[in-house]
C-alpha cells in the first residue's frame, strides 16, 4: 500500500535498498573472500611449518644418534689424543733446550715487539761467564734501547762506528771487547781467590782490569826477595798483556840466577793466563819442599 | 791530638744517630775492637762522645782519621746532599785509559796542593770502583775549613763524576781542572742533571735503570694487573673502559717501563711556542716572536708522578730529557696537556 500512495518515494526507497543490499552482500563476498584466502595462506603456512619441525626433529635424532656413536667410539680416540699430547711435550721440551744451548755459542737473541733482544754470553778457557745484553730497537737508524754493558766498555764508540752500516761487524766486536774483560777479570779473580798465599800485598786492579800491579814470593814465608810485577792490556780485546814489567823488591843488583827468573817470570806473564803461570809457581813450589 | 782535630771529631760523631753510631765506628775502623768495647753505648750521647774522644786520643788520631770519619758519615747520608753532574772528554784518538788509583790520588792532591797551599784532600775507595774524595778548602793565608768540604764521587774509567753542590763556587773550576788532569780526561763539563740521590745519578747517566730483558727463558707472563673498574656498570661501558685503559696501560710501560724509576724531585725545560687562539684580540696570539719561557717541575719523585699521570688520565708528555739516547741539551718541546 505505501508504494502506491507514494510511488516515487516508494521505488527509491526500494531501489536504494536494493542498493545497500547489493553492496552488503558485495561486501560480505568480498570479505568471505579474502578470509578465505587467508585461511588458505595460514593452511600452507601450516603446512609448511609443520614440514620443517618434523625436518628439523629429523636432524636432532639423528645428530643425538650420531654423538652416541662417537661417545661409543672414544675410548681408542682418547689414547691416539694422549699419544698426540706427549709428542707435543716432548718437541716442547727440545725445543726449549736448543734455545738454551744457543747459549753457550756465545751469541743468541730474542725478538721483542720492537726489534731483538741480543744476548752476549762470554766465557774464558772453557767457563761459562757474565752474561750481557743489548736490547736493539728495529727502526730508521737502528738504535739501542737499554744494555747491561758496564760502562767502562766502550759501546758508545763500537756502536758509532758500526751499528748502521753492519750490524754484525757491530756485535763482534762488542763480543770482543766483552769476552776479553770477562777473560781478565776472570785471571784477576782467580788469582786474588787462589793463589792470595803467593802474594804479600793487595792486587792493584782497574775497573776494565787492564792494569794489574801486585807482589809475590815464589816461597811464601822463605828468604826469597819478592817480586814487583806491573801488567798493562794496551789492547782491549785481548786477554794477555801486552807489557809485562817485573822487577825485584829489594832493588839490589841481582845474582844472575834472581835476573834469569826474573826475565822468565816476564816472559811467562807476557804467553799464560795469569792464574795459570800462578798455578805453575805453586805446583813447582809443592814439588820443591817434596824434594828438599 | 790537635785541638781542633779533637774539636772536628767531636762534632762529626755527634751528628751521628744512636742507633747508627757502632755501624759507622766499625766502618772507621779506627778504634780497636777492644777499645769499642769499652764503651758502654747506652749512656747519655755526651758521656759516649767524651769517651770516645779519649780513645781517639789514646791512638793519637790525625786529621786525616777524622777526614776519614767525616767522608763515612757522609756515605751514609748521602741523601742530605744535592749532587751535581760533571761529564769529562778524551781528545780524538786517545790512548786506552790505563787507570792507576794511586797514581790518580797522587796526581789530584798534588795540583791542588800546587795551587792552594793549605788544602785538606782525603780519599775512601769503594767496592764498585769509585773513589770518594773531600777536599776542605783554606786560601794561601787561612786554614782549611773543615766544615765545608766539597765531596767527589768519581768513577774510575768512565766520564762521570758527581760533586756535591756547594756555596763555595770560587774553588769549582780548580777541582774540574784537578779531576781532569789526574783523569787523563781533556775537558769537563757540567750537565743539567742534579739529585739528592746518588744512586738515581747514576742510573741515568750509565743507563742502569732498566735491566728486565727478554729471554728465552723467562717464563714471566703478561702481567695482568687489576683496573679498577666497577663492577656494577653496565658490561658494555666496561668494556669500552678496558680498551682504553688496556691502552695507556700499554703506551704507559713502553715509556717508563717496569722497573723502579730512578728518583729525580725536579726537571727544567725550556720552552718556545706560539699560541692560537680562536677569540680576536687574544694578548697571547699573533706574535711574530715566539714565547719563551721556563717551566719547572718538582716532586718528590717526579718520575714515578709523571709515570702515574697517563692511567690516571690527566695528561700527555714527551718523555723527560735524560731518557733519550742522546744527552742532548737544546731546548725540548712539551705537548700540551
Amino acid at each position: 500500500m505505501a508504494g502506491i500512495l507514494a510511488p516515487g518515494l516508494g521505488v527509491l526507497a526500494h531501489l536504494e535498498r536494493l542498493e545497500t543490499q547489493v553492496s552488503r552482500s558485495r561486501k560480505q563476498s568480498e570479505e568471505l573472500q579474502s578470509a578465505q584466502a587467508q585461511e588458505g595462506a595460514l593452511g600452507t603456512k601450516i603446512h609448511k611449518l609443520r614440514h620443517l619441525r618434523d625436518e628439523l626433529r629429523a636432524a636432532v635424532w639423528h645428530r643425538r644418534g650420531n654423538v652416541k656413536a662417537c661417545i661409543a667410539n672414544v675410548e681408542p680416540n682418547r689414547t691416539v689424543e694422549v699419544n698426540e699430547q706427549e709428542a707435543l711435550e716432548e718437541k716442547l721440551e727440545n725445543v726449549k733446550a736448543v734455545l738454551q744451548a744457543y747459549h753457550f755459542t756465545g751469541l743468541s737473541g730474542k725478538l721483542t715487539s720492537r726489534g731483538v733482544c741480543v744476548c752476549i754470553n762470554t766465557a774464558f778457557e772453557g767457563n761459562l761467564l757474565d752474561s750481557y745484553f743489548v736490547d736493539l730497537v728495529i727502526q730508521k737508524p737502528l738504535r739501542i734501547h737499554h744494555h747491561s754493558v758496564p760502562v767502562f766498555i766502550p759501546l758508545e764508540e763500537i756502536a758509532a762506528k758500526y751499528l748502521q752500516t753492519n750490524i754484525q761487524h757491530f756485535l763482534f766486536s762488542l763480543c770482543e771487547y766483552l769476552n776479553a774483560y770477562s777473560g781478565r777479570k776472570y785471571q784477576a779473580d782467580r788469582l786474588q781467590s787462589d793463589f792470595a798465599a803467593l802474594l804479600t800485598g793487595p792486587l792493584q786492579r782497574n775497573p776494565l782490569c787492564n792494569l794489574l800491579s801486585f807482589t809475590y814470593k815464589l816461597d811464601p814465608g822463605g828468604q826469597s826477595f819478592p817480586f814487583c810485577a806491573r801488567l798493562v792490556y794496551k789492547d782491549l780485546t785481548a786477554t794477555l798483556p801486552t807489557d809485562v814489567t817485573v822487577t825485584c823488591q829489594g832493588g839490589e843488583a841481582l845474582s844472575t840466577s834472581w835476573e834469569e827468573q826474573r826475565a822468565s817470570h816476564e816472559t811467562l806473564f807476557c804467553t799464560k793466563p795469569l792464574h795459570q803461570v800462578f798455578a805453575s809457581f805453586a805446583r813447582r813450589e809443592k814439588l820443591m819442599s817434596l824434594v828438599s | 791530638m790537635d785541638e781542633t782535630v779533637a774539636e772536628f771529631i767531636k762534632r762529626t760523631i755527634l751528628k751521628i744517630p744512636m742507633n747508627e753510631l757502632t755501624t759507622i765506628l766499625k766502618a772507621w775502623d779506627f778504634l780497636s775492637e777492644n777499645q769499642l768495647q769499652t764503651v758502654n753505648f747506652r749512656q747519655r750521647k755526651e758521656s759516649v762522645v767524651q769517651h770516645l774522644i779519649r780513645l781517639c786520643e789514646e791512638k793519637r788520631a790525625s786529621l786525616n782519621d777524622a777526614a776519614l770519619l767525616d767522608i763515612i758519615y757522609t756515605q751514609f747520608h748521602q741523601h742530605q746532599k744535592v749532587w751535581d753532574v760533571f761529564q769529562m772528554s778524551k781528545g780524538p784518538g786517545e790512548d786506552v785509559d790505563l787507570f792507576d788509583m794511586k797514581q790518580f790520588k797522587n796526581s789530584f792532591k798534588k795540583i791542588l796542593q800546587r795551587a792552594l797551599k793549605n788544602v785538606t784532600v782525603s780519599f775512601r775507595e769503594t767496592e764498585e770502583n769509585a773513589v770518594w774524595i773531600r777536599i776542605a778548602w783554606g786560601t794561601q793565608y787561612t786554614k782549611p775549613n773543615q766544615y765545608k768540604p766539597t765531596y767527589v764521587v768519581y768513577y774510575s774509567q768512565t766520564p762521570y763524576a758527581f760533586k756535591s753542590s756547594s756555596t763555595l763556587r770560587r774553588n769549582t773550576p780548580l777541582l774540574g781542572q784537578a779531576l781532569t788532569i789526574a783523569s787523563k780526561h781533556h775537558q769537563i763539563v757540567k750537565m743539567d742533571l742534579r739529585s739528592r740521590y746518588l744512586d738515581s745519578l747514576k742510573a741515568i747517566v750509565f743507563k742502569q735503570y732498566n735491566q728486565t730483558f727478554e729471554t728465552h727463558n723467562s717464563t714471566t707472563p703478561l702481567q695482568e694487573r687489576s683496573l679498577g673498574l666497577d663492577i656494577n656498570m653496565d658490561s658494555r661501558i666496561i668494556h669500552e673502559n678496558i680498551v682504553e685503559k688496556e691502552r695507556v696501560q700499554r703506551i704507559t710501560q713502553e715509556t717508563f717501563g717496569d722497573y723502579s724509576q730512578p728518583q729525580l724531585e725536579f726537571a727544567q725545560y725550556k720552552l718556545e711556542t706560539k699560541f692560537k687562539s680562536d677569540l680576536n684580540g687574544s694578548i697571547l696570539a699573533e706574535r711574530e716572536e715566539p714565547l719563551r719561557c721556563l717551566i719547572k717541575f718538582s716532586s718528590p719523585h717526579l718520575l714515578e708522578a709523571l709515570k702515574s699521570l697517563a692511567p690516571a688520565g690527566e695528561c700527555r708528555i714527551q718523555k723527560p730529557l735524560c731518557y733519550s739516547a742522546s744527552y742532548s741539551q737544546g731546548t725540548q718541546d712539551l705537548s700540551s696537556c
